[in-house]
C-alpha cells in the first residue's frame, strides 16, 4: 500500500470511484499506454494473455514504457484495476468491490462496442447533464433525434432507487423524426435514463428491431482535469444488420453535435447552487442529478452550493 | 489615480461589426458580451450566457426580433432581453422575470459604447464632434490596456492629405490629449493636419482593443490608402507592444461575476402580485385603426417596456378610474412600444368611451406589466387563428410571430365589412395567410366555422378570440369536428354569464393552514386579500385566468369563461374572482 | 455516381460534402472507420490511397485523393458557370491557388489542434494554436479590407471560390481545438456569409445560420444560389 497519498484532486468521493481508462479493444497488448486521470498521469497495460495492470506514472524515472513485456507483479505500486464492459477501469483510492451492473451487456446477441473516446473542454458533470437532456434534441440533433417545431418535453418521472442510490428517469417521451424514407411522420420515442456513478450515465431506448428489448447507450467520462474530459460511448445494442462503421458514425455524429454546446457552456464546472441557472420542468432529472451530487459531497468538476 | 473602469463607458464594437442578423462576440473587463442589432436598429448588449444552462449567446441566432439560443431554442426579446418562448413547454408563457442581463449601448463616432455600470454619458470628443469621424480597423492586442495606451502615444502617422507624398518633409506628430482610456494625436505635414483619437478598450487585464477614429473622412479615392496606412502602422505598433508584454509577467485574467437568478426562478413558482399599475406610458400615437376602432401606440417613459409574448394583455388604468384589459397587437421584439386596439362599445360603461373620446396623443396612462393567459404554442406545423371583430388584437401578435418563425397558419378574420377590419398595415403583411369573412349572419358564421374546422390538415391547434357567442359557437363546432379540448385555445373579452354569488362556504389554504369563510356577495379573491394573502388578478370577471388557483379538495362551482369544459370537469383549478364552491369547503393550494 | 470515402467528424471530408452539396452533385458516402478503427491505415484502404488518408473520391473509376485537390476537381468538373474555380481569369485563379495553399496552413494548425484535443493526436498543441492565431490574424485583416471594397469572399471576385470552401471548415471548428475567434470579428462575419450560401450543409460541430433578412442584402452582400 502507498503510505501518504497526495492527489491533485482532493475530492475523496471521486478519488474512490472506478474511472474508465480506455476501451480494451483499442489497447494494444504488451504496450504501456498513458492517460491523464484527475490531473495525474496513469500508465496501464494489458498482457498478451489479457491481464491488466495500472500504476501512477513515475515522471521522475524512466519506468517501463514502450513495447516491452509487462508483468503486473513487477509494478511496485499497482492501482486497482478491473476489466468491465469492454473498458479498463482504475481508481486512485479505495474503490467499491463492484462496478454498477449492466445485465444487458452479457446477453449473447448483443453488439457491444466503444463508439468513440473523445476529448472535450468541459467538466464531467456538464457532459452527464447534457446526456440526460431531451429538450435540446430538435436544436442540436436536428433531423436525427428531434426536429422543430416538435419541441415539447412532457412530464416524466424521476426517482432515486433506495437500494442502489442510482438516479432513474422513466416514462421520458420525445417526438423523433423517423429515419425511414417510407415514413412521412415522426413518432414518440421512449427513453429511460440512469445515473449509477457521478461521471457515468446510461440511456435505454427500445430496439427498433425488437420492441420487447432495450438498446443501451452509456457515456463513461474520465476527468482529465476538473474542466477537461475524455468521454467514451459504450454501445450495447440488439442490431444484427448495421455495420460497425455505421453504428459508430451515428453515435459520433450525435456526440460531435453536442461538443460545441458543451464547450460553449460557462462556467465549465457544473454549478450546484439552484440559483446559478434557471431550471424548468423539463430539467427535473438535471435538478435531481445536481442535488444528488451535492448529497454525495462531490466537489470535483462542480461549483458546490454555498451552505 | 484612474477612476473605476467599471463605471466608465468603453467602446466594445464598431458599427460595421453589427451587420443585420449577426451576433458579435465581445468582451469588456473580463466579461463576455453578445452584441446584436435588431431589425429596428436597436443595439443589444447582453451578458454572453443563456440563463438556462449557461451557453454562449454569441453562437445563437439573431432573427431580427429575438435572439435564439442554440441549445434549447429559448428566445429572448430585442430591447428587454426578456425570455419570450421556452420550446420545451410550448403551452406555457415564460415567467416574465426570466430576463438576461443587459448593458447600456450608445452609438457614437461609429463605435458602440457600453460598460458594466457606466455613469453619465459616453465621452464627447470635441475634435470628432466638429469633424467628419472616420473609423479605422480595430486592432486587438495581447497586452495590458495601460501599456497599450502608453505606447499609442508614440504612434506616428501621416495626415490624410499627404500620404505617400514622400518629399522628405518631416511629419510632426504631437499628443493633443490623453486621459484614462484614450489618446489624441495630431499629425501635420506641410499645411495638412489630421487628428486621430485612439480609444483603448480594456478587454481583460492582459488584452485590449485599439479603436481609432480620425477627425476627417478622406475622399473616396483615398479611403483605402488611409485605412491601409494606419492598419500597417498599428500592426507594427501592436507587434512591438506584444513583444514587450511577452517579457512582462502575465497578469491574472479578470473574473466577471455572474448574477444569481432570483429565488422564484430557481424554484419556478408563479410570482404573486395584486392588481397593479406599475408602468407609466405615454400615448405616442392614436389613430383610427378601423371604423369604431382606435389604435394606440404606447411608449415607455424612462426604462424599456417589459417583455411580452404573443397573446399577452395589459390592464389600462383609465383617467376615470376604470380598469380595462387590452391585448398587445405587436409581435415581441419589433419596436419599443406597445400597440393596442380599442373598439368603441355602444353600451360602453365608460372604458372604451374614455379611451376614444378623452385620451389623446401625449397623455400619460398607468398600465400593468403584461400578463399572458393566452400563450401561443410554437410547436405546430400549422395553427388556425379565428378572430371575431376586435378579437383580432391578440391574434395579430400571434400571426406575426408564426410568420417570422416560418410556421404555417391561417388567420380567419370575421368582421362586419372591410371598413371594420383593424390594423390594415399589419394585415397587408399577413396577406397570404389571411382569410376575411365579411358581413356574415350568425348562421353563416357557424357554417363558415364548420368548414374551417372540418379540414384540419396539418393544423393541430386553434386560437380564437372574439365576442362570447362566437367563441361558444367556435368551441362547440371544434368539439363536434373532433378537436380535443386542449387544442382549442380561446380568450374572452369579458364574462357575459350572470354571476350567482349567493352561496356561502369555507376555504382552507393548504400551505398556510388557514381556514376562511366566504359569505354570499363576497368573492374568494376578496376574502384572500382581506386576510393578507397576495393574489394576482386582472379582469376580475372570470375571463382572463390571472387569479387561477389549484383546488386540492372540494367541488368548485365554476362561473368563469376561462377554463374549458374538460378543465372544469376535472375540478382541480378555480378562478377565484367569480367561481365558488358547490361543496361546503374547498381546499386551495396556496 | 461519385463515391466519397468519408468520416463524419473529418474536416477534410466535410469540405467535399459541402462543395458537392452547394454544386448539387449527388454522391455516395462510404463510411470509413477512421476512429477508433483506424481503417484508413489498413492494408485494404492503402490500396485505394497508399498515403492512408481520407478523403478520397472515386468518380466513375477516376480516383483522386487530398482534400484541396478534390475541391479543385469537383468545381472544375461540376460547376458549369466556372465561378467556383475561375480558370478563365488569370488573376483570380492565381489568388485562388494562393488561398488554397493558405488553407493547407489552417488545416495543419487549427484542424491539427482539433485532432489533438478530440482524438489525442500527438501534436505540439501550443505551436499549433499559436500558428493558427497568426494565420487567423492575416485572414481577418484580409477579409476586413475585402468588406471595405464591397467584397464578401476570400478571393477578389464577386462570387465565392473553392478557397472559401477549403478554409471555412478549419476556421469554424477552431474552437474545438481551443482556438477562440473572439479577436477576429471580420472572420466571424465571413463564416455567417458562407453559411448563407445556397446549398450550404453542416457537419457535427457546426450550427446553421439564422435566416437572412428577406428582400435585403445588408452587409452580407448578394448570396449566390
Amino acid at each position: 500500500m502507498t503510505t501518504v497519498e497526495t492527489h491533485a484532486c482532493t475530492d475523496r468521493m471521486i478519488i474512490d470511484q472506478w474511472h474508465p481508462l480506455a476501451a480494451l479493444e483499442e489497447t494494444e497488448p504488451g504496450v504501456v499506454h498513458q492517460v491523464m486521470l484527475l490531473e495525474e498521469q496513469v500508465s496501464f497495460a494489458v498482457t498478451g494473455s489479457g491481464v491488466p495492470s495500472a500504476w501512477l506514472s513515475d515522471l521522475s524515472a524512466t519506468g517501463p514504457v514502450g513495447r516491452q513485456r509487462i508483468d503486473a507483479r513487477s509494478v511496485p505500486d499497482p492501482l486497482p484495476v478491473m476489466a468491465r464492459y469492454g473498458y479498463l477501469w482504475t481508481s486512485l483510492g479505495s474503490p467499491p468491490d463492484e462496478l454498477f451492473e449492466i445485465p444487458e451487456y452479457y446477453e449473447p446477441d448483443r453488439r457491444n462496442l466503444n463508439a468513440a473516446t473523445i476529448g472535450l473542454h468541459v467538466s464531467a458533470p456538464r457532459a452527464v447533464e447534457n446526456f440526460l437532456d431531451m429538450g435540446h434534441f430538435p436544436f442540436v440533433h436536428t433531423d436525427i433525434l428531434g426536429v422543430e417545431p416538435h419541441t415539447e418535453v412532457v412530464e416524466y418521472d424521476v426517482e432515486i432507487a433506495p437500494d442502489t442510490n442510482e438516479i432513474w428517469a422513466t416514462k421520458c417521451f420525445f417526438y423523433q423524426p423517423v429515419a425511414a424514407a417510407s415514413s412521412e411522420s415522426g413518432q414518440m420515442s421512449e427513453y429511460v435514463y440512469r445515473v449509477p456513478h457521478p461521471y457515468c450515465v446510461f440511456l435505454y431506448k427500445s430496439c427498433p428491431s425488437d420492441e420487447t428489448r432495450m438498446d443501451v447507450i452509456g457515456l463513461l467520462v474520465r476527468s482529465v482535469t476538473a474542466t477537461q474530459i475524455e468521454a467514451s460511448m459504450l454501445v450495447s445494442i440488439v442490431d444484427p444488420h448495421s455495420s460497425i462503421p455505421a453504428i459508430r458514425r451515428f453515435q459520433q455524429t450525435v456526440f460531435g453535435q453536442d461538443k460545441p454546446i458543451l464547450e460553449n457552456q460557462s462556467p465549465k464546472r457544473l454549478p450546484l447552487d439552484p440559483r446559478a441557472e434557471t431550471p424548468i420542468r423539463a430539467d427535473k432529472v438535471a435538478i435531481v442529478y445536481r442535488r444528488w451530487l451535492s448529497s454525495l459531497g462531490v466537489t470535483y468538476g462542480v461549483i458546490p452550493a454555498e451552505m | 489615480m484612474s477612476p473605476d473602469p467599471f463605471t466608465c463607458w468603453h467602446p466594445i464594437a464598431s458599427t460595421p461589426d453589427l451587420p443585420e442578423r449577426h451576433v458579435f462576440h465581445g468582451q469588456l473587463l473580463g466579461r463576455e458580451l453578445a452584441v446584436w442589432r435588431a431589425d429596428d436598429g436597436f443595439v443589444n448588449v447582453w451578458e454572453n450566457r443563456c440563463l438556462h444552462r449557461g451557453v454562449r449567446l454569441s453562437i445563437g441566432i439573431n432573427d431580427g426580433r429575438e435572439l435564439k439560443c442554440q441549445y434549447h431554442g429559448w428566445r429572448y426579446s430585442n430591447r428587454t432581453a426578456g425570455c419570450t418562448y421556452i420550446p420545451a413547454h410550448p403551452a406555457d408563457a415564460p415567467a416574465r422575470t426570466i430576463c438576461n442581463r443587459t448593458f447600456p449601448a450608445v452609438e457614437r463616432y461609429g463605435l458602440i459604447w457600453s460598460g458594466e455600470d457606466p455613469t453619465g454619458d459616453p465621452p464627447a470628443v470635441a475634435v470628432l464632434d466638429r469633424g467628419t469621424p472616420f473609423g479605422l480597423r480595430n486592432l486587438p492586442v495581447n497586452a495590458p490596456p495601460e501599456l497599450v495606451l502608453e505606447r499609442l502615444a508614440q504612434y506616428r502617422f501621416e495626415p490624410n492629405g499627404r500620404l505617400h507624398y514622400d518629399d522628405g518633409e518631416d511629419v510632426s506628430v504631437s499628443v493633443c490629449h490623453r486621459d484614462d482610456w484614450s489618446v489624441t494625436l495630431a499629425s501635420s505635414q506641410g499645411g495638412s493636419t489630421t487628428t486621430a483619437v485612439f480609444f483603448v478598450q480594456p478587454v481583460d487585464s492582459g488584452r485590449a482593443v485599439i479603436r481609432g477614429v480620425l477627425d476627417e473622412t478622406p475622399g473616396e479615392d483615398r479611403r483605402l490608402i488611409v485605412l491601409h496606412h494606419h492598419n500597417t502602422g498599428l500592426i507594427q505598433l501592436r507587434d512591438d507592444i506584444e513583444a514587450e508584454a511577452a517579457r512582462l509577467p502575465t497578469p491574472e485574467p479578470m473574473v466577471a461575476s455572474i448574477d444569481r437568478v432570483s429565488v422564484e426562478l430557481a424554484e419556478i413558482p408563479e410570482a404573486p402580485a395584486g392588481r397593479q399599475a406599475s408602468l407609466r406610458v405615454r400615448v405616442a400615437r392614436k389613430w383610427e385603426a378601423a371604423d369604431q376602432i382606435a389604435g394606440f401606440e404606447l411608449e415607455s417613459i424612462g426604462a424599456e417596456l417589459p417583455t411580452y409574448q404573443p397573446g399577452s394583455h395589459i390592464d389600462v388604468h383609465l383617467p376615470n378610474g376604470l380598469i380595462r384589459q387590452y391585448s398587445l397587437t405587436n409581435e415581441p421584439g419589433r419596436g419599443e412600444t406597445y400597440r393596442i386596439g380599442v373598439k368603441l362599445e355602444p353600451d360602453s360603461r365608460g372604458g372604451s368611451r374614455c379611451l376614444h373620446e378623452v385620451v389623446r396623443e401625449g397623455d400619460v396612462l398607468a398600465i400593468s406589466e403584461p400578463r399572458n393567459n393566452f400563450p401561443l404554442r410554437r410547436d405546430s406545423l400549422c395553427t388556425v387563428l379565428v378572430a371575431g371583430g376586435i378579437g383580432i388584437t391578440p391574434l395579430l401578435a400571434m400571426a406575426q410571430t408564426l410568420q417570422k418563425d416560418g410556421l404555417g397558419y391561417e388567420l380567419h378574420y370575421f368582421a362586419q365589412s372591410e371598413q371594420h377590419m383593424a390594423f390594415g398595415d399589419v394585415l397587408e403583411r399577413l396577406r397570404p395567410s389571411l382569410v376575411a369573412h365579411l358581413g356574415l349572419s350568425p348562421d353563416e358564421t357557424a357554417r363558415a366555422l364548420a368548414e374551417i374546422l372540418a379540414h384540419r390538415g396539418d393544423a393541430s391547434h386553434v386560437y380564437t378570440c372574439g365576442p362570447a357567442p362566437m367563441l361558444e359557437t367556435t368551441r362547440r363546432i371544434a368539439a363536434e369536428a373532433g378537436w380535443p379540448d386542449h387544442t382549442v385555445h380561446f380568450e374572452y373579452f369579458k364574462n357575459t354569464t350572470e354571476i350567482d354569488d349567493s352561496s356561502s362556504f369555507q376555504i382552507s389554504l393548504s400551505r398556510s393552514a388557514l381556514t376562511l369563510g366566504v359569505a354570499g356577495g363576497q368573492t374568494i379573491l376578496a376574502v384572500l386579500r382581506q386576510n393578507g394573502v397576495p393574489m394576482p388578478s386582472s379582469c376580475e370577471q372570470g375571463a382572463c385566468g390571472t387569479c387561477e388557483v389549484a383546488v386540492l379538495e372540494g367541488e368548485p362551482d365554476h362561473q368563469d369563461v376561462y377554463l374549458n369544459d374538460s378543465e372544469k370537469e376535472r375540478g382541480d383549478r378555480i378562478m377565484t374572482c367569480v367561481s365558488r364552491a358547490k361543496s361546503d369547503r374547498l381546499v386551495l393550494d396556496i | 455516381m461519385i463515391k466519397l470515402y468519408d468520416y463524419v467528424l473529418s474536416v477534410n471530408c466535410y469540405k467535399q460534402r459541402l462543395m458537392m452539396s452547394i454544386l448539387d452533385v449527388s454522391y455516395q458516402s462510404i463510411p470509413v472507420d477512421f476512429y477508433p478503427g483506424w481503417e484508413h491505415k489498413s492494408k485494404e484502404f492503402k490500396k485505394i490511397n497508399p498515403l492512408g488518408h481520407i478523403p478520397v473520391i472515386d468518380d466513375d473509376g477516376y480516383v483522386l485523393r487530398d482534400a484541396h485537390a478534390i475541391l479543385v476537381y469537383l468545381a472544375a468538373k461540376y460547376d458549369p458557370t466556372g465561378r467556383w474555380y475561375p480558370v478563365s481569369d488569370s488573376e483570380l485563379i492565381g489568388e485562388t491557388a494562393q488561398w488554397m495553399l493558405f488553407a493547407e496552413g489552417t488545416t495543419n494548425t487549427a484542424s491539427a489542434a482539433r485532432l489533438h484535443v478530440n482524438l489525442g493526436y500527438d501534436f505540439d498543441i501550443g505551436a499549433c494554436r499559436e500558428s493558427a492565431h497568426r494565420l487567423f490574424r492575416v485572414l481577418d485583416d484580409h477579409l476586413w479590407f475585402r468588406e471595405q471594397q464591397g467584397r464578401n469572399w476570400v478571393c477578389s471576385g464577386e462570387h465565392p471560390t473553392v478557397a472559401d470552401i477549403a478554409i471555412f471548415p478549419d476556421v469554424i471548428l477552431s474552437e474545438e481545438g481551443g482556438i477562440s475567434r473572439l479577436d477576429y470579428p471580420a472572420l466571424r462575419r465571413w463564416t455567417d456569409r458562407v453559411k448563407r450560401i445556397g446549398g450550404f450543409t453542416t457537419m457535427p460541430g457546426i450550427f446553421p445560420a439564422g435566416p437572412a433578412r428577406r428582400g435585403r442584402s445588408g452587409n452580407a452582400g448578394p448570396i449566390p444560389d
